[in-house]
């Protein structure tokens, strides 16, 4: 089960089944305890966290960051990569997070978790055919 | 009574690129589609949701769009697919 971690030297914090070895922001070893939900939220909402709005230009700027050193890059069609855009957003508005336009939640939440976008497309099966997640908003470099 | 029915999604892609193969497929035979739309529209999720059992085994575990799904034969295609492949399901 995922836990909070709390890095007792930078306040860092790791959400998952174990912490990192090292913290990555202050490098330093076996930094991390346990640490309750609410504390987490309260350090990561706190003042110190850069507050950033995404918009669509943003997530752009993000994802294809993510590609950077990946095999695959963001789909050259801008068309439709805006269209995906506009229904991701749409879908983070209407349904509370950035599910994938072309696939439905079965309102089980961590089923649905899976359809955040970007998700672990790789192992789709159109990814391993063709090249692109199922919507096509990512692609494998040629 | 039987339906065939296309679930599909505004924001999506491949469901963009089906629609006018289905007008088509509408001006070609007396097969009527009922266009069900899923993000914007609650009822059509939930009706997309109660025939998940039958639809996503079919669909990779999952519930994509566009879906061209035969209520009474429970014969389902999901993404986009060639016009042949898709009159060959409205016919059967
Ligand atoms: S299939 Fe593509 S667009 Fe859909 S969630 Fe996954 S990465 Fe995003």
């Amino acid at each position: 089960m995922k836990k909070h971690w709390r890095c007792f030297v930078c306040n860092d914090i790791h959400y998952g089944i174990k912490p990192p070895e090292i913290c990555p922001t202050c490098q330093v070893k076996n930094a991390y305890v346990k640490t309750s939900s609410a504390e987490a939220e309260t350090i990561c909402g706190g003042a110190e966290a850069e507050k950033v709005d995404f918009n669509k230009d943003i997530f752009l700027e993000a994802i294809e960051k993510f590609t950077e050193n990946n095999e695959f890059q963001v789909n050259p069609d801008r068309e439709k990569v805006n269209l995906l855009l506009e229904g991701i957003f749409n879908n983070e508005k209407n349904h509370g997070l950035k599910y994938c336009p072309c696939r439905l939640i079965t309102k089980d939440f961590k089923e649905d978790l899976k359809l955040v976008c970007p998700c672990n497309f790789l192992i789709h099966s159109t990814y391993k055919e063709k090249g692109e997640c199922w919507c096509g908003l990512f692609k494998r470099r040629k | 009574m039987e339906k065939k029915i296309m679930f599909w999604a505004r924001e999506c892609p491949h469901c963009r690129n089906m629609i006018p193969l289905v007008d088509k497929l509408e001006e070609e035979t007396d097969v009527k589609l009922e266009r069900l739309e899923i993000w914007h529209n609650e009822k059509n999720a939930d009706l997309m949701r109660s025939f998940k059992d039958v639809i996503a085994p079919k669909c990779g575990g999952q519930l994509r769009t566009p879906t061209f799904f035969d209520t009474e034969t429970n014969d389902v295609i999901c993404g986009k697919v060639e016009y042949e492949k898709l009159k060959e399901w409205a016919l059967k």
